[in-house]
C-alpha cells in the first residue's frame, strides 16, 4: 500500500467524508475482482454424528496436526499464565492463542520482526491462533473508538515509565506533544493488525472485525458493525501478506440477529477464507440466543472447512456448540479459574478456596491422569485438593498446579467429545456429561441446552 | 562418626576432607536412610507454604538437581488445632508432612519452627512458646507443639526452637534470657523425642539451634550441647555466620546448617570457608523476584578471567537493552530456562507482568547456585578453595545488581506488617484511566486533529506504514 493511501487513512481530517460515514452502498456489492485465497491448512472430515451436527476432523497447520473439535487455552501475552511450553505440551495442547493487541503493545512490533516472530519469541514450536485485537476493544479499553478506518484508542500501558523506554512500535502511531495528558494515542486499522499478524508469525489471524455488546440494543449500529466487517475483511485479504503460511480467517457478525448473520454468512463464504470464525458472542447474551446464532452459522458454512466458536469456554457450551456444528473454541476462563482456586471436574467446578476442601485428601479428580491427579506410584505428583487449598492465591506455585489441571481437563474433555463422535454416540456422551454436572436431576438441566439440543434432533431428556 | 546407636543412627555424615575441624572449609556427605545423599557444602533450596517458590513440582522433579527442602511450620497452622495436615493419611513410615507437600520421595525435609527468612513479631516470645506469623495473622507456637509436629509430622531433620529477637539487636538483659530459653526448649525437646522413658523415639535428625550471640553469652549452653545434648542431636543450627567460629572441635563432626541471608555470593564462599555445611541463600529468590538471572561461575572461568575488570554478578532484565537480545541469559547455561529461551522473553514476560518470568529466572538461579557450591566442592577438594575465592573477588564485583523493576505481589507473610498510616503497600493497577475517559470524550476533536498539519505529522513519523 502507498504511503499516501496509508496516511488518508490513520488522519480523519485528510479521509474522504464518504469513507468516514459509510453507507450501505459502499457495501461489498459492487466489490472488484477479489484476491485469490491461497490456504496453508488441510482440513480432514473424519465422521459425523448421525443425529446432531456435530463433527469430528483434523486440522493439519504448518505447526502440527489439531485433532477437532479443540479447545484451544488462551497465552495472552505470550506465556500460558506461569506454565513452561513444555507444561503445555504435556497437556497434549496443539493450538494455543496469543493475543494480537498484547503482543502489538508489549514488545511491539519491532521485537517480533527482529527476533523472527512468536514462535521463536516464546519458544513454542507447535500452532498458535492470535485474535485481531477488536475484541479487546470492547472488552478492556473504555476509551476506544471505532471509526470505517480503524480502531482509536489510548493505551492504558502508557505513562508507565517501564513502558516509556522500550522501542515504540512502528505500527503504532505515536503523537508525542499532543497534549499533556495524553501521552499516546493508538489506531488499529485491519492493514495494521494483519501487518502485526504477520509479525507474529501465527498459524492462523483472524481479521480485525468490528466487535460490540452482543446485548447492545442499537440495531443500526449492529448493522453497520456487520458490514463494516464485511469491509475490514477484504482489506486484511488486500494486506495479508502470507496466505501461503498464515490461514486468515473471517469472522462472522451480526450481533443476535440472524438475518444480519445470515447475511455476513453469504458475504464472507464469498470470500473463501481458509476458515471461518462466529464472533461477536460470549459477551453476556442469552444462551438460547447464543445457541441459534451458532446454529443459523453452521448451516451456511461449508462443510470443508473449520469453524471456530470465539471466547467460549465453559465446558457445557462447548459441548452443545460441538453438536450445533462447531470445531474451535478458545476461553480466557478455565486458566482464570485456576487462578483464582477453581477447579473443572466432571460435576462441574469446585471452589477450593471452600473451607470444607482443607482436609480432603483427595485428588482433585480421581478420574484425571494429569500430572497434579496421578498418584505418585503412577509418575504424577499426588496433589491433593487439601494443598491446592493451602496455596491457592497465595503462591504462583499453587496457580501453575492448577492450571495445568484445567487446561489438561478442557483438553481431554474434547478428546472424549472427538471419540464419541467417531464412534457415532455423541447423543449419549450429551446425556453422560448433563448428567455428571447435574447429578442425574433432568429437572436442574439447563433449559437452553435442552432446547439446542432438541434443534439439532437430540432430546437431551430421554435415557 | 558414633557407632553407637543413637537418635541419629540412620543418618551418616562423613567429612571427606577438611584442613581442620573447624573454621576451615570442608566437603562431606549427608547421607539418610531413603534420600538422596546429599554432597555438602550445599543450598538448602527454602520453601513457602510447602513449594519452592515459583516452581511447580513436576518442574522442580524434571529440571532442577533440589534434593531438599527447607519447610516452615507457621505456613501450615494459622487456624485452630490440629492443622489439616496433622490429618494426611499417611502409613505409620510415612511423612504426612512430605505427602502434604507433595515432595518427592527422596528429598530430604527440613523443618523448622519459622519460615526462612522470618519476619518480626511484634508478640514477645515466651518461656513456653514462640511467637509465629501466619497467613491470617500473629500467634504462638507452643515448644511443646512444635515437639508434637516433629512426631507426627516426621521431617528427615527437625530444627530445634530457638528464643529469637528479629529485626533489631536483642538488649543485655535479653540475651541471657535468650540462651536461658533456647537451652529449655532444647533440653525439653531432646527428652520427649528420645528420652529414655519415650515409647516410640522420634526418627526425625534433630539439629540444635546455636544462637547468633557472643561465645561467652551462650557457653553454658554450648557446653551442654557438648556433653549432656551431644548423643541425642545430629546437627546444629546457625543463624549466623559469626557463629561458625564457636563451634568446638568435639562437635565438629556435625553437620553445620547455616541459616542466614548473605548479601553476595562473596558472601557464600565466606561462609563455606569458615565451614558451613548446608546453606540457604535467599537472594536467590530474591533476584527472580527482581527480574535478576544471575551470572557467575565458582571456580572463575577462564574467559571470565580474561575480561579484566569485574564482571557484574547478574543481569537486570527489566533494561530494555535486552528487549531485543536474542541470546541465552548466560552463554553456555544448561538450566531449563537458558536451553528454551531467550533475554527478549524475559524482558517482556516481566513487563507484562507474567509468572513465567519467576518461574524461568528461580529455575536459572537454582541452576547457578548449584555450579557454585559443586564449583566450591571440587575445590576445597584440589586444596585450591582460598586462591579460588580469591580470584573470584577479583573477577566480579562486591554486590548484586540494584533492583529496578516490580516483582510479583508480596504477601502478608512474606513482609513485616506495616505500621499504622502507612502508604498504601502496593500501587493501584485499575482505573488508572478513568479520569482520563472523560477527558478524552471531551476533547474528542482536538485529539482527531492535532495542532499540526500533515507536513508535521508526516516528519513526526505519524503515518509511515511498515
Amino acid at each position: 500500500m502507498q504511503c499516501s493511501a496509508a496516511l488518508a487513512r490513520l488522519r480523519p481530517k485528510l479521509i474522504p467524508k464518504a469513507l468516514l460515514v459509510p453507507t450501505a452502498a459502499m457495501s461489498t456489492a459492487a466489490e472488484p475482482v477479489r484476491k485469490a485465497m491461497p490456504s496453508a491448512l488441510t482440513f480432514d472430515h473424519h465422521a459425523k454424528c448421525s443425529t446432531t451436527k456435530a463433527r469430528a476432523s483434523t486440522l493439519h497447520l504448518p505447526h502440527g496436526s489439531v485433532p477437532l473439535p479443540i479447545f484451544m487455552p488462551v497465552a495472552t501475552q505470550g506465556s500460558l499464565k506461569g506454565l513452561t511450553y513444555d507444561q503445555l505440551r504435556e497437556t497434549g495442547c496443539m493450538l494455543c492463542l496469543n493475543n494480537t493487541y498484547h503482543l502489538g503493545l508489549k514488545p511491539g512490533q519491532e521485537v517480533l520482526d527482529a527476533v523472527g516472530g512468536a514462535h521463536k519469541f516464546q519458544g513454542w514450536d507447535r500452532n498458535l491462533l492470535t485474535d485481531s485485537g477488536g475484541f479487546q476493544m470492547v472488552s478492556l479499553l473504555k476509551l476506544a473508538t471505532v471509526t470505517e478506518e480503524g480502531v482509536r484508542f489510548l493505551s492504558p500501558h502508557d505513562g508507565s515509565p517501564m513502558y516509556d523506554s522500550l522501542p515504540t512500535s512502528a505500527s503504532v502511531l505515536h503523537v508525542g506533544n499532543l497534549s499533556q495528558w495524553l501521552t499516546t494515542l493508538r489506531l488499529l486499522t485491519p492493514e495494521h493488525s494483519i501487518s502485526l499478524q504477520n509479525s507474529i508469525g501465527s498459524d492462523i489471524i483472524m481479521q480485525l472485525d468490528d466487535v460490540i455488546a452482543t446485548t447492545s440494543p442499537d440495531h443500526a449500529r449492529i448493522k453497520e458493525a456487520m458490514d463494516r466487517s464485511v469491509r475490514w475483511l477484504d482489506r486484511c485479504i488486500d494486506a495479508h501478506k502470507y496466505p501461503e503460511r498464515q490461514n486468515l480467517f473471517c469472522i462472522i457478525q451480526g450481533g443476535l440477529d440472524l438475518e444480519l448473520r445470515k447475511q455476513c454468512c453469504e458475504e464472507m463464504v464469498a470470500r473463501d477464507t481458509p476458515g471461518i470464525a462466529i464472533g461477536g458472542l460470549s459477551g453476556g447474551e442469552a444462551k438460547e440466543e447464543f445457541c441459534k446464532v451458532v446454529d443459523t452459522c453452521t448451516g451456511l458454512l461449508p462443510e470443508n472447512k473449520p469453524r471456530y466458536v470465539m471466547g467460549v469456554g465453559y465446558p457445557e457450551d462447548i459441548v452443545v456448540a460441538v453438536a450445533l456444528g462447531a470445531d474451535m473454541f478458545d476461553c480466557v476462563w478455565p486458566t482464570r479459574t485456576a487462578r483464582f482456586g477453581n477447579a473443572i471436574v466432571d460435576a462441574g467446578t469446585l471452589n477450593l478456596r471452600h473451607q470444607k476442601y482443607a482436609t480432603d485428601f483427595s485428588p482433585i479428580d480421581e478420574n484425571c491422569d494429569c500430572v497434579c491427579c496421578r498418584p505418585t506410584n503412577q509418575g504424577g505428583l499426588g496433589v491433593t485438593k487439601a494443598y491446592i487449598h493451602h496455596i491457592t492465591a497465595k503462591e504462583t506455585v499453587g496457580a501453575h498446579l492448577l492450571t495445568q489441571h484445567n487446561v489438561h481437563y478442557m483438553l481431554k474433555l474434547m478428546g472424549s467429545i472427538r471419540q464419541a463422535i467417531m464412534e457415532d454416540r455423541y447423543p449419549a456422551f450429551l446425556r453422560k456429561f448433563f448428567s455428571n454436572i447435574y447429578a442425574g436431576d433432568k429437572t436442574k438441566y439447563p433449559d437452553w441446552a435442552v432446547g439446542a439440543l432438541r434443534g439439532v434432533g437430540m432430546d437431551l431428556l430421554e435415557d | 562418626m558414633d557407632s553407637e546407636p543413637s537418635p541419629s543412627r540412620e543418618m551418616t555424615f562423613s567429612i571427606l576432607g577438611s584442613a581442620a575441624p573447624v573454621l576451615a572449609p570442608r566437603v562431606g556427605t549427608l547421607a539418610l536412610g531413603g534420600r538422596q545423599t546429599i554432597a555438602t557444602p550445599n543450598l538448602v533450596p527454602l520453601t513457602s507454604r510447602g513449594a519452592v517458590p515459583h516452581i511447580s513440582h513436576d518442574m522442580v522433579r524434571k529440571e532442577t538437581a533440589i534434593n531438599s527442602l527447607y519447610v516452615g511450620l507457621e505456613d501450615f497452622i494459622e487456624r485452630k488445632h490440629p492443622a489439616p495436615l496433622y490429618n494426611v493419611p499417611a502409613t505409620a513410615n510415612e511423612s504426612p508432612l512430605r505427602k502434604f507437600i507433595c515432595a518427592q520421595d527422596d528429598a530430604t525435609i527440613l523443618l523448622g519452627p519459622r519460615r526462612f527468612p522470618a519476619i518480626a513479631c511484634p508478640p514477645n516470645n515466651t518461656e513456653t512458646s514462640i511467637a509465629i506469623s501466619t497467613s491470617v495473622g500473629f500467634r504462638q507456637l507452643e515448644a511443646h507443639g512444635y515437639i508434637e509436629a516433629i512426631q507426627k509430622l516426621k521431617p528427615d531433620i527437625a530444627i530445634g526452637l530457638a528464643d529469637m529477637v528479629l529485626g533489631r539487636p536483642p538488649g543485655l538483659k535479653r540475651r541471657g534470657k535468650m540462651v536461658d530459653r533456647t537451652h529449655a526448649y532444647t533440653r525439653d525437646a531432646l527428652e520427649h523425642l528420645y528420652g529414655e522413658s519415650v515409647a516410640e523415639k522420634s526418627k526425625a535428625k534433630f539439629f540444635a539451634p546455636v544462637l547468633p550471640l557472643d561465645n561467652t553469652q551462650q557457653s553454658l549452653y554450648l557446653d551442654d550441647l557438648e556433653g549432656e545434648f551431644k548423643d541425642r542431636i545430629a546437627g546444629l543450627a546457625l543463624y549466623e555466620s559469626a557463629s561458625l567460629g564457636y563451634i568446638s572441635e568435639a562437635l565438629g563432626d556435625l553437620p553445620r546448617l547455616l541459616l542466614s541471608d548473605p548479601s553476595s555470593p562473596h558472601e557464600v564462599l565466606r561462609e563455606i570457608s569458615l565451614g558451613a555445611d548446608l546453606l540457604t541463600v535467599p537472594f536467590l529468590q530474591g533476584c527472580s523476584d527482581a527480574g535478576i538471572a544471575l551470572d557467575f561461575a565458582f571456580p572463575v572461568p577462564a574467559a571470565v578471567q580474561a575480561r579484566g575488570e569485574p564482571q557484574p554478578l547478574g543481569l537486570d532484565l527489566w533494561s530494555s537493552e535486552h528487549a531485543m537480545d536474542i541470546s541465552p541469559l548466560v552463554k553456555g547455561c544448561e538450566c531449563y530456562a537458558c536451553r528454551n529461551h531467550h533475554r527478549a522473553y524475559f524482558n517482556h514476560l516481566l513487563r507484562a507482568k507474567e509468572m513465567a518470568a519467576w518461574a524461568l529466572l528461580q529455575m536459572h538461579n537454582h541452576h547457578v547456585i548449584d555450579r557454585l557450591m559443586a564449583g566450591a566442592r571440587d575445590s576445597i577438594q584440589r586444596g585450591t578453595f582460598e586462591e579460588d575465592v580469591k580470584a573470584f573477588h577479583r573477577a566480579y564485583v562486591a554486590n548484586l545488581p540494584d533492583r529496578t523493576g516490580e516483582g510479583p505481589r508480596l504477601r502478608g507473610y512474606q513482609m513485616p506488617a506495616a505500621g499504622p498510616h502507612q502508604p498504601r503497600r502496593m500501587p493501584k493497577v485499575y482505573g488508572r484511566l478513568d479520569d482520563l475517559s472523560q477527558k478524552f470524550a471531551e476533547s474528542q476533536s482536538s485529539v482527531a486533529t492535532p495542532d499540526t498539519d500533515a507536513e508535521g505529522l508526516e516528519k513526526h513519523g505519524f503515518a509511515e506504514r511498515i
